[in-house]
């Protein structure tokens, strides 16, 4: 008789939370697998760190969901027709969650900040473009020469030289503006004038972040915005379908699983991401000095298949290093064709008819090392004798870095949604080593398109010179670019109007709202 | 006694410049850059440079290290390269929840298998007996991050009884206790079993039994007490890897407790961060097995340190 009360608390228990809309009015993301460096812009390097600063943070620019820049803190902005001037008109009335008003005596003073070098920041390539930046961040300059406000509301920069994607790295999270002071715990307790006003910041557990009702592009349409961080991919799964958190990163080894069943089915979203998996030739060692080694490589790789069976179909064949979704791309340029022999031949006419030895490192992380293990396969095949060597992440970019490794597989995330962000680091002879270009690769032909695309500001010219630099390197074959990624998400039946974000700080979740429980389930 | 604490704690000081040095050294051989880590994927040679000079990492090693064990002296472990805030902070963040959890794992474990082995040792080849040996081989045999992911799909997935993971309420802590003492909950339950099996043997328990005392007595108040010692050694271990080692029950349970902090230290290169806690984890460990023997002297009257 004791035993039915027991069940009784049971049953009432197994009855609570489950596949209904939740009673909360809070927001929860799952996508952070570790905890953010800081949420101060000047330090951000991570994506946690990124996404966070722009919930709180605005820039003079900002990018939607599929990528594209839009207005940010500057209404609009102009460019002098020689490229090197922008004139940026800034949003009037608006104020940090501190109520300090924004001016563009802020602009100058977050750019100067994250250029300090007592800010021990490291991370201010996006305003490196700046006249005047290296200078002050080298000491050799009280101020920066290329920051100006000439009034409250307006700020002029001039760069160095010509960039035509400058606007895009205003929207990158180090550029986001800050309020005038800023103490030694900012990155702890952050203000900025973001549709989200920060909470709470639990190490290792989770952000919390309410509504700033004073937005100047309207208040968000929920009040709590959660970000928790949870480092293991199933049990971020598993709260999902525990109806815990809002949305979930499909991980790679679960795609079929949940494209499989009807009803996970219908709660996914993709869209493509801004992420590269490429393998880098160093094309400065031994046999890979050969641009037909370097082919041959190529050729030797079946990349539709790699794509279609390891990855469950989640990419875009790569025919270049500029994703499909961005100006440049070339979509109908010819691929090298899987062919061993035509692999073969051409080792043979580069002088080692018995083939090569070559090495191939990767880091731990599952993905990369079953392709890495696969292109190994292929490449064996042809006669390119090829030897993994798996180290941490961290051991395997420094080696790749300091350009002692054959072939690195790997991927390269784009900072900012243009193809200059894939050109300019991984390929250009400046980019070398630390730069992002771990192929070593130095043309000079390439190099003068890059710059010429840089200038151009001219957006369907600008469009041509990425197409042929990227076709130029595509053929002079410094890596085999296998496939641009997707993104998948889990996103739940009471969600509404989330969209997946193209690059990591393009969801600022201001229209996502959760419905009632009749809404959800129809 | 009081002399025996001093020895000791004498004792482990050079133990614990032996794990400094040690580390120190590890890490200045191992690959991986810190600075490559702090600055992300893209930086300039210049950047690098300046970072590495204020960091100090172009020193000759033997005056990094002078700098470094000059801190920990005056109580500095420095701040951590990528977050910039005081290690000793993040610690003192993190450790009282692996220390809550390892000390309800370690509750759990000893209650359910100490009371398994006992039961067990009172009827060996019963019915217990054997279920406790078949627990015992598959609590042993299965990975924590297995059990755990099972715990999480049984208990919270399918049943809902419990949250998936995360920290807060005693509700959260069930879970990861239970997946992290169940190893413990089976190697206590054969340890006190075959502690008390010899125990129950001797000649003092038949005297006992002799003097017409009940089973309950004889098993509690004279058998047990003698059986305590290898429990304690098991105890003791345990509890020390727990508190220092619960990385993959953290990291499946989303616990954010220090095992995860080192594993994304190591991961960053985040030299400072990575020395601080190893350090203040070997002086934990330390800690823990003077304890270990202190419950010896408890446990056992015989046992006395001088």
């Amino acid at each position: 008789m004791r035993i039915r009360p027991l069940l009784l608390v049971l049953a009432t228990l197994a009855c609570r939370g489950g596949g209904s809309a939740p009673q909360r009015n809070a927001l929860v993301d799952s996508r952070d697998t570790y905890d953010p460096r800081s949420l101060d812009p000047a330090l951000s390097t991570d994506v946690p760190t990124g996404r966070a600063v722009s919930y709180v943070f605005d820039g003079l620019t900002r990018f939607t969901p599929e990528a594209r820049v839009e207005p940010g803190l500057a209404e609009r902005w102009e460019v002098s027709p020689d490229g090197l001037t922008y004139t940026f008109h800034l949003r009037r009335g608006v104020t940090f969650h501190n109520g300090e008003p924004f001016t563009s005596r802020h602009v100058v003073g977050t750019f100067q900040r994250a250029l300090d070098p007592a800010t021990k920041g490291g991370r201010a390539e996006p305003l490196a473009p700046i006249k005047g930046s290296a200078d002050f961040a080298g000491g050799r300059a009280k101020s920066v020469s290329g920051l100006a406000a000439p009034n409250d509301s307006t700020v002029v920069i001039t760069l160095s030289e010509p960039l035509a994607s400058f606007p895009k790295l205003l929207a990158m999270p180090v550029a986001s503006i800050v309020p005038d002071s800023t103490p030694a715990d900012f990155g702890q307790r952050p203000i900025g004038t973001g549709p989200w006003k920060f909470v709470e910041w639990r190490h290792d557990d989770y952000l919390k972040f309410a509504k700033n009702t004073e937005y100047w592009g309207g208040a968000a349409a929920t009040d709590t915005l959660i970000a928790r961080i949870i480092p293991e991919p199933s049990t971020a799964v598993a709260e999902f379908e525990a109806g815990n958190v809002d949305i979930l990163l499909i991980p790679q080894g679960e795609t079929a699983a949940w494209e499989e069943t009807d009803e996970k089915k219908a709660l996914l979203q993709s869209a493509p991401a801004l992420i590269l998996y490429y393998v880098a030739i160093n094309a400065t060692r031994g046999p890979l000095k050969d641009v037909r080694v370097r082919q041959a490589i190529n050729h030797a790789v079946d990349t539709r298949t790699i794509l279609r069976q390891l990855m469950g179909g989640r990419g875009y064949l790569a025919r270049g290093v500029i994703p499909p979704i961005l100006e440049g791309a070339d979509t109908t340029r010819a691929r090298f064709a899987y062919d061993a022999a035509k692999a073969k031949e051409l080792l043979t006419a580069a002088g080692h008819p018995n083939g090569v030895d070559v090495e191939l490192w990767h880091s731990q992380d599952p993905t990369i090392a079953r392709l890495s293990q696969t292109v190994q396969g292929y490449l064996n095949a042809a006669g390119i004798r090829t030897k993994l060597v798996q180290r941490d992440a961290s051991s395997a970019r420094e080696a790749a870095r300091k350009g002692e490794t054959d072939m690195t597989l790997k991927t390269w995330y784009a900072d900012y949604p243009d193809a200059d962000s894939f050109l300019y680091p991984l390929l250009y002879s400046g980019s070398k080593g630390p730069g992002g270009n771990v192929s070593f690769y130095a043309s000079t032909a390439f190099d003068k398109l890059v710059r010429a695309s840089r200038r151009e500001q001219d957006d369907a010219k600008r469009a041509a010179i990425y197409r042929s630099a990227d076709s130029l390197a595509y053929l002079d074959a410094p890596m085999v670019p296998l496939f641009f990624y997707n993104d998948l998400y889990g996103v739940q039946p009471w969600i509404r109007d989330f969209k997946v974000p193209t690059i990591f700080n393009g969801q600022r979740w201001t229209d996502v709202k959760i419905v009632g429980p009749e809404q959800a389930n129809p | 006694m009081a002399s025996f604490l001093l020895r000791r704690v004498l004792l482990a000081v050079p133990t614990l410049f032996g794990v400094l040095v040690v580390v120190f050294l590890l890490l200045y051989v191992a690959p991986g850059d810190p600075v490559q880590e702090m600055v992300g994927e893209r930086a300039d040679a210049e950047t690098i440079a300046r970072l590495r000079r204020e960091l100090r990492l172009d020193d000759p090693i033997h005056v990094q290290f002078g700098h470094y064990a000059g801190g920990v002296i005056r109580g500095d472990l420095g701040t951590s390269y990528i977050t910039g805030r005081p290690i000793l902070a993040d610690i003192a963040e993190r450790f009282p929840k692996t220390l809550l959890l390892a000390s309800s794992a370690m509750v759990l474990a000893a209650i359910v298998g100490i009371t398994i082995g006992v039961a067990s040792a009172r009827r060996p080849g019963g019915w217990l007996d054997r279920l406790s040996l078949g627990a015992a081989y598959l609590g042993i045999s299965f990975p924590v991050y297995w059990v755990g992911l099972l715990l999480i799909l049984f208990f919270a997935v399918t049943l809902r009884w419990l949250p998936p993971s995360g920290y807060g309420r005693v509700e959260f802590l069930v879970l990861p206790a239970l997946a992290l003492g169940s190893r413990s909950i089976a190697f206590l339950a054969r340890v006190t079993r075959s502690s008390m099996l010899e125990v129950l043997g001797s000649e003092f328990v038949r005297t006992a039994r002799a003097k017409g005392l009940a089973e309950r007595g004889v098993v509690v108040r004279h058998a047990f007490r003698n059986a305590l010692i290898p429990v304690i050694t098991v105890l003791g271990l345990d509890f020390g890897y727990y508190l220092t080692g619960s990385i993959l029950t953290e990291t499946i349970f989303s616990w954010p407790g220090l095992g995860r902090y080192v594993v994304n230290a190591i991961s960053r290169r985040d030299l400072p961060a990575i020395q601080g806690s190893v350090l203040f984890l070997s002086v934990v460990f330390v800690a823990v097995n003077l304890l270990t023997d202190l419950a010896y002297a408890k446990a056992d009257p015989r046992v006395a340190y001088e």
